[in-house]
């Protein structure tokens, strides 16, 4: 998540130096007259709730129970939050290889669909890698895969009730 | 139901579809990839600490974008291997501003290029947030959000720059040499599959309808700076206007052959024969 900021403040190189009100049409948000904050360049963007996401596998029972449980054990590279909690999950689809899930073991198949909080995520083969092998640990489990969606796209507003709380005891002001 | 639909791929598109989206992925996940690799030229070399970050981290986002690109070029089965690694460095189609090196040392250089390419990247972007290809729909949202700070970066910088008489100087020069290269960003890779682009709607506005868009972004700017930006007066390209070499149509300069022998090196003296991975790639299962 830390990857998803602005890495620096360029103007403050020259804070001595006159900007003018020179217009252009940039559609920018940078206001050199806005009150200072403490990272102005540091964007925590909210783009409003996506009905439906992030999912949480609120309803899960049985095997699928058991994958959200693993999918929940998956942290952040970064930082002391699950990735379900931060958000990251978009969906989690169970089915069955060859017949119905409550009748035979090792057949079912997930499927996870999710996202990333940065698309240039050096963390990104370790992380999906990761989450797909805990969509596959629980047992009646055969196989699982893994697909990357990047909209809706990710923002803070994804991040669990929980996931806030994590963050915030990790530190950060969310 | 998902929320998430799954996005149909290469296998629902006739060939002349997927020939059209193949063309196109390939145009914007070459020009990513080869400016981040020209870019990265510039780490623990940026006239500041924070300039420095600045640009390694822009580098790092086009980096991103290029493999998202890309990505959906390995849906059509290619292998990493054969997009960059082992690839023809005479099929690339990125436009020649983002191959050219940099003049050594000339900070305008980085400055006026990428103020130059991220505004026309904001506009290309702009026209596939409604394409007819559901997999690049998918995913441009995402990189515009993480492209506003370059041009905001460019810009900031590009007024200071042309503040001072010196400044003013260099980024004048850099323009009066860059400014033909960036015009190719807006040609075509082939006419006729250009058209077929536009036709089937992978794209919603035509290459010289975005290429007039950015000119009339662009050139308002550069001249409130009271820079002369080297185009005729009614702002009609014409062929003279363009460089010798335009890249698009896979003719490149003596400079990238040299960029692409660079960053083939290792992979060839260790006797690759395809990209390493750390791990298992997901898609790959």
């Amino acid at each position: 998540m830390t990857d998803d900021t602005t890495p620096t403040d360029p103007s403050s190189e020259f804070a001595g130096t006159d900007r003018d009100d020179r217009a252009h049409d940039v559609d920018v948000a940078f206001d050199p007259d806005a009150d200072a904050t403490p990272c102005a360049y540091t964007e925590y963007v909210e783009r409003g709730e996506v009905a439906g996401l992030p999912a949480t596998g609120e309803d899960a029972a049985g095997i699928e129970r058991e994958v959200w449980d693993a999918l929940y054990d998956v942290e952040d590279p970064e930082m002391p939050v699950s990735i379900v909690d931060l958000g990251l999950i978009y969906a989690v689809e169970l089915e069955a290889i060859e017949s119905d899930l409550e009748s035979h073991e090792d057949d079912v198949h997930v499927r996870v669909i999710m996202t990333l909080t940065y698309t240039g995520c050096p963390a990104r083969k370790m992380l999906t890698e990761e989450v797909r092998e805990a969509a596959a640990s629980p047992r009646g489990v055969a196989s699982s895969e893994l697909e990357l969606v990047w909209s809706p796209e990710w923002s803070l507003d994804m991040v669990t009730e929980q996931g806030k709380s994590d963050l915030r005891d990790f530190g950060l002001s969310v | 139901m998902s929320v998430i639909d799954h996005l149909s791929g290469p296998e629902d598109l006739a060939p002349d579809e997927r020939e059209a989206v193949e063309t196109l992925l390939y145009r914007l996940a070459d020009d990513e990839f080869v400016l981040a690799e020209r870019y990265t030229e510039w780490q623990v070399r940026s006239p500041t600490l924070e300039s420095d970050l600045a640009l390694s981290n822009i580098a790092q986002d086009e980096l991103g974008h290029a493999r998202l690109w890309y990505d959906l070029l390995e849906d059509f089965g290619h292998e990493e291997a054969d997009l960059l690694w082992e690839r023809d460095p005479e099929t690339f189609t990125h436009s020649t501003l983002v191959e050219l090196p940099f003049e050594s040392g000339d900070w305008a250089d980085p400055i006026v290029r990428s103020y130059l390419y991220d505004e026309a990247e904001h506009l290309r972007l702009q026209a596939l947030e409604d394409s007819s290809y559901p997999r690049l729909e998918d995913r441009v949202g995402k990189v515009q959000g993480e492209e506003r700070y370059h041009r905001e970066h460019a810009t900031n910088w590009l007024e200071r720059l042309a503040s001072t008489e010196e400044g003013h100087e260099r980024v004048q020069t850099t323009l009066d040499r860059l400014f033909p290269h960036a015009l190719t960003l807006f040609q075509p890779v082939d006419p006729e599959i250009e058209a077929r682009i536009d036709e089937y709607g992978i794209r919603t506005q035509s290459l010289d309808a975005l290429g007039q868009q950015w000119l009339e972004t662009v050139v308002p700017f550069l001249e409130s700076l009271g820079l002369a930006v080297p185009i005729a007066e009614d702002g009609a390209v014409t062929a003279d206007d363009l460089p010798e070499t335009i890249g698009r149509d896979a003719n490149h300069t003596e400079d990238w052959f040299d960029l692409y022998e660079e960053f083939t090196y290792t992979y060839h003296d260790l006797g690759r024969d395809s990209a390493e991975r750390i791990m298992s790639d997901p898609d790959d299962q």
